[in-house]
């Protein structure tokens, strides 16, 4: 046993004897603490900075609940454009950090919902604002400031897109430890932007629990399946400079990035019966393990190259397709930080359940893009149909309180 | 050459050796009345007589089977139990059955074949018809020769790239298209159906037509030719219809018509054709062929049941009443928990065992 293993153990161990003890009073069963003893969420506390070189939401550990919401500009101009962008910004800021609800006359309405009570604890809190390619189309003299390589998501091989649920001005991703704080800021956004802004198309998103084996493990998505495993490390930064963020020297949109949302609905149902052995062979892993086809730990090398015939793992398995593992599709890797989702049932009575995609990356063409031409033949398709979503620019962080995301389109 | 001796010898050998079996088991019972010790492994059941009533005619009496521990009035219901979950009651994993040779699978594939060749020649009867009508500009009368042309087509249940890009060009969906349902390159029945009803010119949309004409055309000199491999085709008999229930039952292929049920009921057929050749594959193979019989059975009569309310018609997805949507949905997600075990019970081998990385 190692010393971490041994540690985490004894930890373990505590929880379990502190709810004993608690226990002792309040009748504790064998089968662990009861939901009435445990403390109140950590997660609460977790306050994640607004400010910074770049946006938060991107790099920061993934929180259990998301919301996207995509919104089309009503304003009338340029002007009253950037001062929404401000007003989002600032609302943004205030909501993450943490902030008290103010009071204002009795008989006025109260200038907050109020639905997270006295305060509005920061609760890991990110809002990642980004911006689509139609917000740079003629209404708001912006043409000149569109990024090279932002676009209108185009519709690849077997996508039904339908318009109401993809593309949009602004994009926000909003993302919390607990759903009700991401309900609350979408509230309190939708005030703030109220009548400048309106909203196209929202999807819930919520991340599957850390079941292990190991901290590192990677979560499963509702086909069962591991995903994100050979997602890059986030705490390399050499790394993220290479494959996320968009080089300073490339303008306003230096320090930001490009963020490719894709409503990925599954075939849940039609998967179910599918026998284990093709769903492993279409994924190229075991279901159970994460582990490649072949080898036996979740982070275990592939190893294509000894497989050229694709003998163990398929040439059109989903891992092969999507990260070949060569030295000339290294520069194509991206940053996925996805979540399921789930949104009720379908004419045929079959659930209306799959991923909300979300990668990040440095350059859509040589990496998304390149990725998802790969996966065009794969056999999965069948199981899979892309309905909505789109491309966003993330840009840079804003430097101080004064500053605002999209700061560089008013330079 | 007499009959006995054109055995081959290893069938005589396995003869001898169940007879041998056979003794052996009658010898553990002769030493021990109630079956053998604990840990006796050899197979039996331990008859004695019983009661004979309405119940038990033969009087037979099963107390103990013979190498379980399991009671006998147990024993079926566990096996049953831990079969489902794909271990026999030792924990040990089911054994699958035993492989098909692959040329079991040639006359149902020429059966298929020529019940194609019989559906696509109506198709291009069909297609006939609405270029008339299209030429006179009679949009309801367009509409119903679609009707007729479409459901011919899907009862060739030519799903899953059957053939490749001639499907597509008969009956793709415009979805991964730069343009999607507005791209020129958008064509095909789907296309037709747009322009029917969303108020194009009927005539405005021959030159689409005559294309569809010769793809039909292409797809009936092709198909003596087709080759059909033994996976391809028993995976058909159950993606046949969860295409029907993917793309049909949810709209998302007749957005226009909305012809779900129509659509829904020739991919039924079609499968019934790809069950029916597969029977005599699928016959005492784990009562699969009797499930999915039963299942499509009540799949039909879902089907009946709209038609004899709708006076003979198939309604539009909008069409059906809450019941029978019910009824048909239910059905459909039963019947395709039944084929989906169609394919692995008549595979033509034995799992490839994955090789080690090294």
């Amino acid at each position: 046993m190692s010393g971490i293993d041994r540690r985490t153990l004894l930890q373990r161990s505590a929880l379990v004897l502190g709810a004993g003890g608690l226990g002792a009073a309040g009748k504790a069963t064998a089968a662990g603490p009861r939901a009435d003893e445990l403390p109140p969420a950590p997660q609460l506390d977790l306050r994640v900075p607004f400010n910074g070189p770049h946006q938060a939401g991107i790099l920061t550990p993934q929180q259990d609940h998301a919301t996207f919401v995509a919104l089309d500009a009503v304003v009338p101009g340029q002007g009253d454009l950037l001062q929404a962008l401000r007003d989002l910004s600032a609302r943004a800021r205030s909501l993450t950090q943490g902030d008290a609800v103010g009071v204002r006359e009795d008989d006025e309405p109260p200038p907050d919902s109020g639905i997270l009570g006295e305060d509005n604890p920061p609760d890991g809190l990110t809002v990642t604002i980004a911006f689509g390619a139609s917000l740079f189309d003629d209404r708001y003299g912006l043409a000149a400031k569109r990024p090279p390589g932002l676009t209108a998501m185009p519709n690849f091989p077997n996508d039904a897109i339908d318009p109401a649920r993809s593309g949009g001005d602004v994009l926000l991703q909003v993302c919390a430890w607990h759903r009700d704080t991401v309900v609350h800021t979408i509230r309190e956004l939708q005030r703030t932007l109220a009548g400048r802004m309106m909203i196209r198309w929202t999807l819930d998103g919520f991340r599957s629990a850390d079941r292990g084996p190991t901290p590192r493990s990677a979560t499963r998505n509702l086909f069962a399946f591991r995903d994100g495993t050979a997602n890059p490390p986030v705490d390399d930064r050499a790394l993220m400079d290479r494959l996320v963020w968009i080089p300073r020297s490339a303008g306003w949109a230096g320090g930001g990035t490009f963020l490719v949302v894709r409503t990925i609905r599954m075939h849940v149902e039609f998967w179910d019966r599918v026998g284990m052995r093709e769903q492993q062979a279409m994924i190229g892993r075991y279901r159970v393990s994460g582990a490649p086809l072949g080898g036996t730990d979740e982070f275990e090398d592939p190893r294509f190259d000894l497989d050229p015939k694709g003998e163990r793992i398929a040439l059109d398995s989903h891992i092969r397709l999507a990260n070949p593992r060569t030295p000339g599709t290294a520069d194509q890797r991206i940053l996925r930080r996805g979540y399921n989702f789930h949104r009720g049932v379908d004419g045929a009575g079959n659930l209306d359940q799959g991923l909300i995609f979300v990668a990040f990356n440095q350059d859509i063409e040589r990496q998304f893009a390149t990725i998802q031409r790969r996966l065009a033949e794969e056999p999965m398709v069948d199981y899979i149909t892309t309905v909505g979503g789109g491309y966003f620019l993330a840009p840079a962080g804003a430097r101080d309180d004064g500053d605002w995301i999209g700061s560089g389109l008013a330079a | 050459m007499s009959r006995v001796s054109s055995i081959p010898l290893h069938l005589r050998r396995a003869v001898l050796a169940g007879i041998a079996l056979v003794a052996l088991a009658l010898a553990a019972f002769a030493l021990s009345p109630f079956g053998g010790p604990r840990g006796d492994k050899s197979f039996g059941v331990l008859k004695l007589s019983g009661p004979v009533d309405d119940r038990n005619p033969l009087g037979v009496q099963v107390h103990k089977v013979v190498g379980s521990d399991v009671p006998a009035d147990l024993y079926g219901s566990q096996v049953g139990e831990s079969q489902r979950s794909g271990s026999d009651l030792t924990g040990r994993l089911v054994t699958e059955l035993a492989p098909i040779a692959p040329e079991a699978y040639e006359a149902p594939v020429a059966r298929y074949i020529a019940y194609a060749e019989r559906w696509t020649a109506r198709t291009r009867r069909h297609a006939r018809t609405l270029h008339r009508e299209l030429a006179a500009g009679d949009r309801r009368g367009a509409q119903a020769a679609w009707r007729a042309t479409w459901s011919s087509y899907l009862h060739l249940g030519a799903v899953y790239g059957l053939f490749g890009d001639l499907d597509q060009a008969i009956d793709g969906m415009p979805g991964g298209l730069p343009r999607g349902a507005a791209d020129p390159d958008f064509t095909g029945l789907h296309r037709i159906e747009k322009g029917l009803w969303t108020g194009e010119r009927p005539q405005a949309l021959l030159p689409t037509q005559r294309k569809l004409e010769r793809s039909l055309a292409a797809l009936a000199a092709e198909l003596p030719d087709t080759e059909i491999d033994p996976l391809d085709y028993r995976t058909r008999a159950h993606e046949i219809l969860e295409d029907a229930q993917r793309k049909l039952l949810t709209s998302t292929d007749v957005p226009w018509s909305g012809e779900g049920v129509l659509g829904t009921a020739a991919l039924l057929a079609a499968t019934h054709q790809v069950i029916g050749t597969l029977e005599p594959l699928l016959q005492g193979r784990n009562n699969v062929l009797i499930q999915v019989q039963s299942d499509l059975r009540a799949l039909d009569g879902a089907v009946a049941a709209i038609r004899r309310r709708h006076h003979g018609h198939l309604p539009t997805l909008n069409g059906l009443g809450r019941a029978e949507r019910a009824r048909l949905n239910g059905t459909m997600t039963t019947a395709l928990a039944a084929l989906a075990f169609v394919p692995p019970s008549i595979e033509t081998a034995p799992s490839p065992v994955i090789p080690r990385i090294k």
